[in-house]
């Protein structure tokens, strides 16, 4: 599966952006602030509905603009071409198309297109709270199991409310009984989050174990461990146990919201023991295993986002992680780096190699033939 | 937009403040009015403010109505053993408009939704449970939303209704009559197959 075509409207600092891409390779280069991981945005949105990280919505309209549309076409394995459309409106919902047909739920779009990015800020995986961690998790599981994100959505949305609820008791008990309608309520979610998380860790720390010795060449032994409450007790109980803990400090204390995920590396917990290279293997390694962790579940070839991967990452790190990605057996690839040769100079001795490069300036990307005319022009 | 009357310029104003009207429609709606004869505008003000100030609450079921009880509860045809619980006044007229339901209603007023400030003392709960201890009544009908929220308010009210001696039921869901499978989202499609019927 790969993106053949982008087209974005008032999309973050792209007025009108009409781009055709590689099946294979494809680098934006350019300054910062240029623009091109706003390009991986888009096409992240295309696949996800959503910006990665923490974008909001709002925040991926042109500003001054009242809406943004990105528009992508798909080609599938069999040839078959599916049109998506992500339109952003202030103030109103969101609306995903699917060759003219807008989704009733998001939660039907997000796998079809799996994606995964790698990006300097994925160190925080390590070094963060647990809530990047459960990220990971939610978002390999949403990809690989629509019934999961509807679960989450639910989950949250009673979390939430269950939490307002606390807050307005301010300290005091529940008479009313609405906290217990909200525990019968989150259990099917809960339970149903628990299982499938529970069941990602094995087969994915087997992944995780091969990508890490690709990588860094080395025999740590690397991999995880999934800690949740319900490991040692029922919903029931848990909840029940922790209902005078929840009335004191107004949130709920016990769930899947607090579950963590610890990485390890021979047994240790890997942040005591990993030196500053192995974080980075490792944090690569997650995001290669996420990969082929997807492609075997939807058994369609994930497209691969690398942002900003040069100036963070060493330079054995890079040329060992492209010739890796650059393999047969990987897909379609979107690269941004800020110097225009150090990519080329990388790749360019490979002929077999399809790609494609665009320079990126001040909201404007062009391919190479438009870059040359418009050097021309000026 | 310019007015050449400052007139015309506080109605079109007092219209466009309505949910639905624009400031187009509303110089539309005030410009025919100054076509018209002078009662009808009179006429229209008397309607508008003779409802707002009679209008009022049903005190048995929250409906909408031009006396302390309304006329559904004060219907003798109708079944007082089955109460139908709605969230708002226009599903009531929803429910009327089928046919199909000869009981009476009780009226919420919303649902129970903490992130959005409505707590369970904010909706016609209690006088709902009131109701449901009176000895004629036998079943208690949940027509409300199918969402999260909606979820909530059922099964608080089912909660509330354990001591009352009444069936508690709740309408149907699935796919809409008329609709085709295929085009019914898998959430709905899901529940329909889970809550079969036996023919």
């Amino acid at each position: 599966m790969h993106l053949s075509h982008l087209k974005l409207t008032q999309f973050k600092n792209y007025e009108s952006q009409h781009l055709d891409f590689s099946p294979r390779l494809n680098c934006f280069v350019g300054f910062n602030g240029a623009g091109k991981t706003n390009l991986l945005e888009a096409i992240y949105y295309l696949c996800m509905s959503k910006g990665y990280g923490s974008t909001v919505d709002q925040y991926s309209i042109r500003h001054g603009d009242r809406g943004a549309r990105i528009g992508g076409t798909f080609v599938l394995d069999d040839e078959r071409e599916d049109r998506i459309v992500v339109k952003l409106r202030k103030r109103q919902r969101k609306v995903i198309e699917r060759n003219g047909t807008a989704y009733a739920r998001i939660s039907e779009h997000v796998g079809r297109y799996p994606v995964v990015i790698v990006t300097p800020d994925d160190i925080n995986l390590v070094l963060e709270g647990s809530a990047t961690r459960r990220k990971l998790l939610d978002n390999s599981l949403s990809q690989t199991d629509p019934q999961y994100l509807n679960h989450l959505i639910t989950y949250n949305r009673l979390l939430d409310n269950r939490n307002a609820r606390l807050k307005e008791l301010e300290g005091h008990p529940d008479h009313t009984g609405l906290l217990g309608v909200y525990d019968a309520q989150m259990e099917a979610p809960a339970m149903y989050i628990f299982e499938k998380r529970k069941e990602f860790v094995d087969p994915f720390t087997e992944l995780l174990t091969q990508a890490y010795a690709t990588i860094s060449g080395r025999r740590e032994e690397v991999g995880l461990e999934y800690k949740s409450q319900l490991l040692d007790t029922g919903w029931e109980t848990l909840l029940a146990e922790r209902a005078e803990k929840d009335r004191i400090l107004q949130r709920t204390t016990g769930g899947i919201h607090r579950d963590e995920l610890v990485f390890t590396q021979d047994e240790h917990p890997l942040r005591r023991v990993a030196s500053q290279g192995q974080l980075k293997s490792f944090v690569l390694s997650l995001k290669l295993a996420q990969y082929r962790l997807l492609e075997r579940s939807t058994n369609r070839t994930p497209i691969l986002l690398l942002d900003d991967i040069f100036d963070k990452l060493d330079h054995e790190r890079v040329k060992q992680l492209l010739g890796l990605v650059m393999g047969s057996t990987f897909g379609q690839l979107f690269i941004t780096d800020t110097d225009p040769e150090r990519i080329t100079s990388l790749i360019s001795h490979d002929p077999a190699v399809e790609w494609q490069r665009f320079l990126v300036v001040d909201g404007v990307a062009r391919n190479e033939a438009e870059w040359k005319r418009f050097l021309e022009e000026e | 937009m310019q007015f050449s009357s400052r007139l015309i310029e506080d109605a079109v104003n007092a219209f466009a403040g309505l949910p639905g009207i624009g400031k187009k429609t509303a110089l539309r709606l005030v410009l025919s009015l100054v076509q018209r004869p002078t009662e009808d505008s009179v006429h229209l003000a008397r309607a508008i403010a003779s409802m707002r100030e009679n209008i009022q609450h049903c005190i048995t079921c929250g409906n909408l109505s031009d006396q302390t009880v309304c006329s559904i509860c004060r219907d003798q045809r109708r079944d007082k053993s089955i109460i139908c619980v709605v969230e708002s006044i226009r599903d009531v007229m929803a429910i009327e408009e089928t046919q199909q339901y000869r009981g009476v209603y009780h009226v919420l007023g919303g649902v129970i939704s903490p992130i959005e400030g409505i707590g369970p003392a904010d909706l016609n709960i209690d006088t709902l449970v009131q109701r449901s201890t009176a000895p004629e009544v036998r079943e208690v009908i949940m027509a409300i939303s199918p969402t999260i929220e909606g979820d909530t308010t059922i099964f608080y009210i089912n909660k509330q209704l354990t001591e009352a001696d009444v069936q508690v039921s709740s309408i149907a869901r699935g796919v809409s009559f008329g609709g085709e499978l295929e085009y019914a989202d898998e959430v709905t499609l899901g529940r329909s197959i889970v809550a079969r019927r036996k023919l």
